[in-house]
């Protein structure tokens, strides 16, 4: 009797509790592209009738573990078939897919009704995507695609005007973006002034504009992340993509080093307008030139290395009075590893450096300047299960900053070679994040971020009178720089100071019904590096300066709330944001402040707070002949920076100030239109309330001098900012798919020529003695062709 | 030296354009301006002085009015007081027999409109003004006359300059200034250019000492006057604050400066 009721619990427990138990099973893979290998960021993966999906991650990889049983799998991905299948589960699976071009595959899928919306899903929020081929849309100045003025079009973003480099993202100052290339972080965002970007548009596979909720594994700067992935290049087949314009051209090569396994990239891009200037008898020179350049290979089907590179150079000459050259290089290796199927990770080794030199020959001066960094970062992606994923890592920065060196550049030279103090710094954080899908209707993302600055032993480090390295002046009511009363020397291992910081990152989505949603967002963001300028927008001149004894970290607190609906099927998208964000430690510069060849910083700063909040609206149409977008914000961004005592006066006598890039109306609109095969029509126009200024509320004479007396800063505007741009794309033979392809750009950009003010300035007309106010404008109308090849 | 570079990102100007556009601004309440410039010319007993006041007046009127009708005397440390008398209404006030003194600090007192002005300064040698070189296929596009006025900086001392070229026949006045602090103890030269300098025109080019606080002040002021933008070692535009305040009343202070320097002259005709 006990033996037969043993028997009966062993079989019991043999049987049935394994299938009560609901074991699951993992299917995962990666997803790339058919023709060339070229894995696909952010494809969706969705079962249908369980309501779950997934999307791929920076690396093609996607992973998703459920129940054992047999579901209906959707992949889709925009400008791609969709691919429908029908799969069992019953062990770990790993399936890879290849997707094909919409435009190429013979039998299109359509897709049902039952498809979810992943973004309205999703808890991010305050992201843009765009892909490479809406960007090579946007007409811009020169017919030079970029994609800094591609990201200014949305919502949220603006710039200091053209002319201008950098960018602002919700009031935020230029440098307060982190900008990444294949995880690599880059310091200065263009060429030329502004003029161009230094992101080469045919290298980029997927770029992605992080505003606010933005997850725990990025820090380092507080107001936005623009993550930028390059392609791989083609493994099956050799290809070649360019353009010859009026100013620079570009040329891309891809192929396979062995076939389906490894690949290479190699782009280039020059611009040759001053080889013109001889013409009109100037001797002068201005060019920029870029080189992407990558490899990749995969090991095996749980490894692929990739090792790429990015160099940049920009050359002025004057005559041979003026020579400057400055640029980024940096050099990336990568390893991605899969620890199982619901584990990936990537290492990264990075190198970057940041060069600028300034010959001036006529005053006999060299001055060199620039920034070095060595990177580690080590990110997990933990597939968890259909409900949970989490993302853990470290990173780890070490820096050497070099202020600034001069030297005579003749032996006769009255200068004195002279170097500014190096400093060093280590910036490391760890972090976790969760991406919870809590129920059907509420999707959670949290995460912490532990970050850490420690600036280390330098020369001569300056000490003052408690601490105090700017003083005030009551007579005279000015800021002076504090006389050191000695300085001090450490080691190079020493650590000076030492920062840390928790940054709490959290957001929630909530399903209202299938197609809509709302959002909140709360993150808070440290930054310990600095950029000092003096001017309202970036020039390749500012040095970027760490946080120590004098200098404290920039902290930021950003909420946001958003609404957020799809319709018709998301043939139309709507987007209504609000944010609201402050920053502590934000550092302004006393009037006159000497920031050049300046070995003591602290003694011309001070710090302060900025806020910025404001409504942003984007009304898109996804898919049809016509496309494009609305973007309309409202906002206002401010600075404070107030006395240290009651009897100091602060700057703009404490009272709060207009942020240089304080834009109260910021419109685009962008479109494309599918005119016929062979022709595209594309449009920009924008509107944005003019920039603020200081403008002079009386005059006076002075040492045979007459003066412009200014009121308080930011207090007056430019005039409103708007212009009008069109493109025609034509396509000569559109229905050829192999061989030599190509395709003409006209374009005309500020199609109705309106002189936009960059600058207003004041003096004297020459002429007759009287005042004037004269507009500085950059860009008058500029049509522009350019000639596009495939190969 | 740094100031040099403001005419440098001439990039833009190739392919932009400047226009003159009406605009309106604000008018702020009328300021005294304070304009106290003492020079001892070398080789002049430096007896003869002026003091200019004025008052500010809206941006784009013609006239700058005088400040007339002000007590204006300077102290110094033996209590000598200098009287500053008014010429008619012109707002300069004039003295006859002013004592300059290397390193004497001298007390500006002004009383206007029953509030009173004061301001110290000490009085800073300078270095004669050595030579001057010209080219004339330099300055920036290289078809310039530029100019070169060569000193030597003493060592191991802080010093500042000031240096004025005037050119005679057209009235009109350029204004530098240069610290040593990449050519102490050299020799170095003061730079000038303009491409509407022609062979003939007469200049006087004046190199006068001044004080680290006059240095900043000036620093600051020049780039408040300059016209061309894109200067990336520019300051942000601000009401510039000078060394004089109103002890009657601190929130009404003056605009302006009382400087003490000795001064080299090189007159020098344009090849």
């Amino acid at each position: 009797m006990k033996t037969k009721f043993l028997w009966f619990l062993c079989v019991f427990c043999f049987t049935i509790l394994p299938l009560s138990a609901q074991e699951k099973f993992t299917l995962s893979g990666t997803i790339s592209e058919e023709k060339s290998n070229e894995t696909l960021i952010g494809v969706n993966i969705i079962f249908p009738e369980i309501s779950a999906g997934t999307t791929t991650n920076e690396y093609g990889f996607y992973s998703m573990t459920l129940p054992q049983g047999t579901y209906n799998i959707v992949i889709s991905y925009l400008g791609y078939s969709a691919i429908s299948e029908t799969f069992t589960l019953s062990e770990d699976i790993s399936r890879n897919f290849k997707l094909t071009d919409a435009l190429e595959s013979l039998d299109e899928i359509i897709i049902t009704e039952n498809i979810e919306n992943l973004n309205i899903r999703k808890p991010q929020m305050s992201i843009n995507k765009l892909t490479s081929a809406t960007i090579k849309d946007i007409p811009v100045v020169l017919g030079e695609s970029d994609i800094i003025k591609a990201i200014t079009l949305l919502p949220g973003v603006t710039n200091a005007g053209e002319g201008a480099s950098g960018f602002n993202v919700r009031g935020g100052a230029a440098d307060q973006n982190l900008i990444l290339l294949d995880e690599a972080i880059i310091y200065n965002s263009s060429h030329l002034f502004g003029f161009f970007s230094v992101f080469n548009p045919d290298a980029i596979k997927d770029l992605k504009l992080y505003k606010g909720g933005i997850p725990a594994r990025y820090g380092g700067r507080v107001s936005s992340v623009l993550d930028i992935y390059q392609k791989e290049g083609n493994s099956k087949e050799f290809h070649m993509n360019g353009g010859i314009g009026i100013i620079s051209s570009r040329l891309l090569a891809e192929g396979p080093l062995k076939k389906d396994k490894g690949s290479f990239l190699l782009g280039g891009r020059s611009s040759y307008a001053h080889l013109f200037l001889p013409l009109f008898d100037l001797n002068n020179i201005a060019y920029f030139y870029d080189l992407n350049t990558k490899l990749s290979y995969k090991l095996d089907e749980r490894n692929n290395i990739y090792l790429s590179g990015y160099f940049g150079r920009d050359v002025f000459r004057i005559e041979d009075t003026f020579e400057n050259t400055y640029g980024n290089s940096v050099l990336n290796f990568r390893w991605n590893h899969l620890f199982s199927d619901k584990l990936f990770s990537n290492l990264s080794l990075i190198y970057s450096d940041y060069y600028y030199d300034l010959k001036l020959n006529f005053v006999e001066f060299d001055w060199v300047s620039g920034i070095q960094n060595f990177n580690l970062k080590y990110d997990f992606k933990h597939y968890l299960n259909d409900k949970i994923k989490l993302q853990y890592g470290l990173n780890s920065i070490y820096y050497n900053f070099n202020p600034g060196e001069i030297n005579p550049t003749v032996e006769s030279s009255g200068i004195n070679p002279f170097k500014l103090i190096d400093k060093y710094a280590i910036e490391n954080a760890i972090y976790l994040d969760a991406e919870h899908k809590v129920s059907d209707k509420l999707a959670l993302s949290y995460g912490l971020r532990l970050s850490s600055f420690h600036r280390l032993g330098q020369d001569e480090l300056n000490i003052y009178e408690n601490n105090q390295a700017v003083t005030f002046n009551q007579d005279f009511q000015i800021y002076e720089k504090a006389v050191p009363i000695g300085t001090e020397s450490f080691k190079r291992s020493d650590v000076i100071e030492s920062f840390y910081n928790l940054e709490p990152r959290a957001s929630l989505a909530y399903q209202l019904n299938s197609d809509s949603s709302v959002k909140l967002s709360y993150n808070r963001m440290s930054q310990y590096l600095h950029l000092l300028s003096n001017t309202n927008s970036p020039t390749p001149l500012d040095i970027w300066t760490p946080s120590g004894k004098y200098v404290k970290p920039q902290l930021l607190d950003q909420y946001a709330v958003g609404y957020f609906k799809d319709f018709n099927n998301n043939k139309y998208s709507l987007e209504v944001e609000s944010f609201y964000k402050t920053v502590k430690n934000r550092i302004d510069y006393i009037d006159g402040a000497d920031l050049i060849a300046n070995n003591a910083i602290e003694q011309v700063i001070l710090n302060g707070k900025s806020k910025a909040y404001g409504l942003e609206v984007l009304l898109k149409k996804n898919e049809g002949r016509f496309k494009g977008w609305f973007a309309y914000t409202l906002s206002k961004s401010e600075q404070k920076t107030p006395g240290r005592t009651a009897l100091e006066a602060g700057i703009n006598n404490s009272e709060w100030y207009r942020t240089p890039f304080d834009k109260t109306h910021d419109i685009s609109f962008t479109g494309s239109y599918d005119w016929n095969e062979k022709w595209k029509i594309n449009t920009n126009f924008l509107f944005q309330t003019g920039q603020p200024a200081t403008f002079p509320n009386g005059q006076y004479e002075y040492n045979g001098l007459n003066i412009p007396n200014y009121g308080s800063r930011n207090a007056d505007r430019l005039s409103a900012y708007h212009r009008l741009d069109i493109s025609l794309n034509y396509t000569p033979k559109p229905n050829k798919t192999k061989g030599w392809r190509s395709h003409w750009v006209f374009g005309i950009y500020n199609l109705y020529n309106r002189r936009n003010a960059a600058s207003i300035s004041f003096g004297q007309n020459e002429m007759t003695g009287s005042n004037e106010a004269t507009r500085l404008a950059i860009f008058g109308v500029v049509p522009s062709i350019s000639y596009n090849f495939k190969l | 030296m740094k100031k040099n570079f403001k005419t440098i990102f001439i990039l833009l100007t190739l392919i932009s354009c400047e226009d003159v556009i009406d605009i309106d601004v604000n008018n702020a309440e009328p300021r005294l301006v304070i304009d106290a410039s003492i020079h001892w010319l070398k080789g002049t007993n430096g007896n003869t002085q002026l003091i200019q006041l004025s008052l500010t007046a809206p941006y784009f009127d013609d006239a700058i009015p005088p400040a007339t009708g002000a007590n204006v005397f300077i102290l110094d440390s033996s209590n000598n007081t200098f009287n500053f008398i008014e010429e008619g209404n012109t707002g300069i006030y004039k003295n006859e027999n002013f004592i300059p003194v290397i390193g004497e600090i001298y007390n500006l007192n002004i009383l206007y409109k029953s509030e009173t002005y004061i301001a110290t300064e000490t009085m800073t040698p300078v270095v004669p003004i050595e030579s001057i070189e010209q080219k004339n296929d330099g300055g920036f596009s290289g078809d310039e006359i530029e100019i070169k006025a060569y000193y030597t900086d003493p060592e191991n001392i802080e010093n500042y300059y000031l240096f004025e070229f005037l050119i005679l026949d057209t009235n009109s006045s350029t204004l530098e200034v240069y610290d040593d602090e990449f050519t102490d103890g050299n020799q170095i030269f003061a730079f000038y250019s303009d491409e509407d300098l022609e062979s003939g025109d007469q200049m006087l080019i004046r190199n006068s000492g001044i004080s680290e606080r006059t240095y900043e002040f000036l620093n600051i002021l020049l780039q408040q006057t300059d016209e061309d933008s894109g200067d990336p070692f520019e300051t942000q535009t601000t009401t510039v604050r000078g060394n004089c305040i109103n002890q009657t009343n601190p929130d009404n202070f003056p605009l302006g400066y009382f400087r003490v320097s000795e001064t080299d002259v090189f007159t020098y005709v344009v090849e």
